[in-house]
């Protein structure tokens, strides 16, 4: 299978190449919930005393992935709500080892593989693997079928993969050998922008010998990033087992883990979007705290911050005060301002639309400064089709959504919805303004409820019936 | 500006439920969002929009109208002003009534029938005739529907296929010969009592009886025929338009004249004293303005690309075969209406395939 659709918002902010240090802060702020994670097992006692790399808490759900602390401090417990505060943070020389005392507890029988996945889940590594076709943690003693590993960094805006990798090649192929060791004879597949730039040659020198890692060219459009987007792209069916995924920031931390055995604290976050001066990326730790960054990079009075890129990030509520465990990147939009007379007689010079209807089409491609507004009122579905040209997944969103519109779930289901990888191109093409991404997200969440219900009610009457015996 | 966004603020309460006009809010919040692009923000992901809207789109198909309405002026006369006017009254009141009735939104496509409908009249044909086809076309075509996006067929065509059924003298007997002098008629106003501009045939007609005018006559447009559909040069000027907007897909259009091209073609050469030659036929009659302007309209014909194909070719080829091999002179509307009936069906069975080889897929 070929790429389908996609298509590149050209939106003003775009990060800058550069990596800028950020003031080290006196109070960390780790929020218990990302994405992925709930950290609901609590590790520590309020008031105790933790070194960088402890960990805090832990995520039963997942495998019991550690949040870990990134710098030594005094914990309180009580201070923020649905946070775990790190007072009087300090940088040590020393770490704390949180592998090394675990790995005794291991068996030595479950293998070498499994034993650097768990060191990998100690120190804080593992949270970067995905299942490519799920999205969920992998489970950390399994095996997969395939290795995705992606340096490309497609949504506006989230951390760039090249500024990731500026003058850590060497730690990038040292990772990727490390990947394979975790691996018998499955292939690592390689996605990266052009398969003739000198990136890849070096990377091809390097893992010379290691003959399973294969390099596959992906064009620069979004998101042709996305690890499920990927998979079908290489034909790893669902079917054979999972998938894992990772990006750059993945193979920096396996390297870490494995050849220091230390916890990867620190990160590359990038910051843009239309109301940041300068878009940039940062180098910060989880549980950062968001004033900070924003005193100093947002100039926008009235602005939205988004965890994440533009098309699929969360809203940064004012209740949450730092950088998630997960942060891939922080976008600034600048909310809605006033009301344009009669707004869609403008020429358009400058805006940057899919379909060309306005002056600007006789532009060269540039950024607009997009704001949070809807640019429009929501209507009827037209049928025009633009949804069905963007969606990557190959399934025509339109048809989906007049089914959930007359409540037939199974007709949306028939209509494969469960293949959308939510990109959110669809809802942001559409002139209708119909939340197709939103409907999607939510009927796929029934259908996965109703489907584990259904489970459920099986293994029930399957014990009833044990019982009965 | 600022004071007139005051007005509408200051106003809205008396609009909002509970408020002494609510019934009319549709009325109010169209005219206020008419004037003001609306203030709603973003909630969920994605966070930003596409600049494009619905009033956007439409009145792209508005301007790429502009051509049509420019040499209908030309050559049939400031008639066509009243005949707009009373399009949009028309269809206008039906199209706030249902919405005030539903409680829903004034909806933008209305605009676009509207405009559309007056241009696939003849010239002459009575006023009151206008009126009762876009009303017809909204009400039956659109509105038990659903309301635009929900409709099976073109309102327009609805309300002139409604016409021709219902009054097929005035409809196909009486056409005004267009204007021969340099100004055109941009100052005269031209009804069908002024007897002597009455032709009896349009082109498409007296082919019929083997009387061919000539190609330049209907790329000009100075032949007689429905108001907007006899320049080919506008037709094509204002469809190239839209589909480089792409407002209208290029595919539906290339299906149409492609497919029409063709077998036209092969009848012109297996009898060609019978069937006139495809390049003359193309141009002939409303085809040219049904495949632009017509069969395009995204809600009517099939959403998928290759459905549009196999549309844009359905229509071609019943035009061939009711223009050559029945009594129809023209056969554009029923071939788009037809067109219109098979698309569901077209756009179910390109899914069909698609998902059976999705399956495959992940
Ligand atoms: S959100 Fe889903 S349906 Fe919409 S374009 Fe993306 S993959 Fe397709
Ligand atoms: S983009 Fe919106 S209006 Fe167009 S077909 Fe898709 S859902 Fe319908």
């Amino acid at each position: 299978m070929r790429f389908r659709g996609g298509y590149d918002i050209l939106l003003q902010g775009r990060p800058e190449g550069l990596v800028r240090p950020m003031p080290e802060p006196a109070t960390l702020y780790l929020p218990l919930r990302s994405p992925r994670f709930t950290f609901t097992e609590i590790c520590v006692r309020h008031g105790q005393d933790v070194k960088a790399g402890d960990p805090l808490a832990r995520d039963r759900r997942n495998h019991g992935v550690p949040l870990l602390a990134p710098r030594s401090g005094r914990v309180n417990l009580e201070s923020a709500e649905n946070h775990t505060v790190l007072e009087q943070a300090v940088k040590l020389q020393q770490p704390s080892d949180p592998a090394r005392k675990q790995m005794s507890h291991i068996e030595r029988e479950s293998g070498a593989a499994v034993m650097r996945q768990r060191q990998l889940l100690a120190l804080g590594a593992w949270q970067f693997f995905y299942d490519a076709h799920t999205g969920a943690l992998p489970d950390p003693t399994g095996s997969p079928q395939a290795i995705i590993v992606c340096t490309l960094g497609l949504e506006p805006f989230v951390t760039r993969g090249d500024v990731q990798l500026r003058s850590r090649l060497l730690n990038f192929t040292r990772g990727l050998e490390h990947l394979q060791s975790l691996l018998e004879y499955q292939p690592i597949f390689l996605a990266i922008p052009d398969i003739r730039s000198d990136f890849a040659d070096i990377i091809r020198n390097r893992i010379r010998g290691y003959a399973s890692v294969k390099i596959l060219a992906v064009p620069l459009t979004y998101p042709y990033d996305n690890f499920r987007i990927l998979a079908r792209r290489l034909g790893l069916k669902r079917s054979n087992g999972p998938v894992w995924a990772l990006r750059t920031e993945g193979i920096l931390a396996v390297d870490r883990a494995l050849t220091l055995t230390k916890p990867c604290l620190v990160r590359i976050v990038s910051i843009g979007g239309a109301g940041v001066v300068p878009a940039t990326h940062i180098k910060v730790m989880p549980g950062y705290p968001l004033k900070m960054i924003k005193e100093k990079y947002v100039f926008e009075p009235v602005a939205r911050i988004i965890n994440g890129g533009i098309l699929t990030g969360e809203t940064l509520g004012e209740q949450t005060l730092g950088l998630d465990a997960e942060c891939r990147g922080l976008t600034v939009l600048p909310e809605q301002e006033g009301r344009e007379f009669l707004g869609f007689t403008r020429p358009g010079w400058g805006r940057s639309a899919y379909a060309p209807c306005f002056l600007s089409s006789l532009r060269q491609r540039f950024r607009e400064r997009f704001s949070t507004g809807m640019r429009g009122e929501g209507r009827p579905c037209i049928s025009c089709n633009y949804c069905e040209d963007v969606c990557p997944a190959g399934i025509a969103p339109h048809l989906i959504h007049k089914y959930l519109y007359r409540g037939l779930i199974d007709g949306a289901e028939r209509a494969r919805v469960d293949l959308c990888v939510e990109c959110g191109l669809c809802s942001f093409v559409c002139p209708s303004k119909i939340d197709l991404r939103r409907q999607f997200f939510e009927v796929k969440q029934l259908i996965h409820d109703e489907k584990q219900a259904i489970c459920e009610e099986k293994a029930r009457l399957e014990a009833v019936r044990e019982a009965g015996k | 500006m600022k004071s007139v966004l005051r007005l509408f603020e200051k106003a809205r309460p008396v609009f909002q439920k509970g408020g002494r006009l609510a019934v009319l809010k549709p009325i109010y919040e169209a005219l206020e969002n008419f004037l003001f692009a609306p203030s709603t923000a973003t909630t969920t992901a994605p966070h930003v929009r596409d600049p494009l809207d619905l009033k956007r789109f439409m009145s792209m198909v508005i301007l790429a109208l502009i051509p049509c309405i420019v040499a209908a002026f030309y050559f049939f006369g400031l008639r066509l002003a009243a005949m707009i006017a009373v399009s949009y009254m028309a269809g206008g009141t039906v199209e706030v009534l249902f919405a005030v009735i539903r409680k829903e939104d004034i909806n933008e496509g209305f605009l676009v029938t509207g405009m559309l409908f007056p241009l696939i009249m003849p010239p002459t044909v009575p006023l009151w005739m206008v009126a009762v086809g876009v009303a017809f076309g909204v009400f039956v075509g659109k509105e038990l529907f659903g309301g635009t996006g929900r409709n099976l067929f073109n309102p327009a065509l609805v309300g002139r296929c409604f016409l021709a059924l219902a009054y097929p003298e005035t409809m196909s007997a009486g056409w005004l010969e267009p204007s021969s002098e340099l100004v055109g008629r941009f100052f005269k106003y031209v009804d069908a009592s002024s007897v002597d501009a009455i032709s009896s045939a349009t082109p498409l007609a007296l082919a019929k009886q083997g009387e061919m005018c000539s190609l330049s006559h209907l790329l000009l447009g100075s032949v007689p025929g429905s108001a907007g559909e006899t320049s080919a040069i506008a037709i094509i000027l204002g469809g190239v338009f839209l589909l480089v907007t792409r407002v209208a897909n290029w595919r539906t259009v290339v299906g149409i004249l492609g497919s029409f091209t063709f077998l036209a073609g092969i009848l012109h050469h297996a009898q060609s004293a019978r069937f006139g030659p495809a390049s003359w036929h193309v141009f002939a009659g409303g085809l040219l303005f049904g495949a632009f302007f017509m069969a395009t309209d995204p809600v009517t014909s099939p959403t998928s690309n290759a459905g549009k194909w196999l549309y844009g070719a359905i229509i071609g080829s019943t035009t061939v075969l009711i223009r050559n091999f029945t009594g129809y002179v023209e056969g554009v509307t029923f071939a788009i209406l037809l067109g219109n009936i098979v698309a569901p069906v077209l756009d179910e069975m390109v899914f069909t395939v698609r998902f059976w080889r999705l399956k495959s897929e992940e």
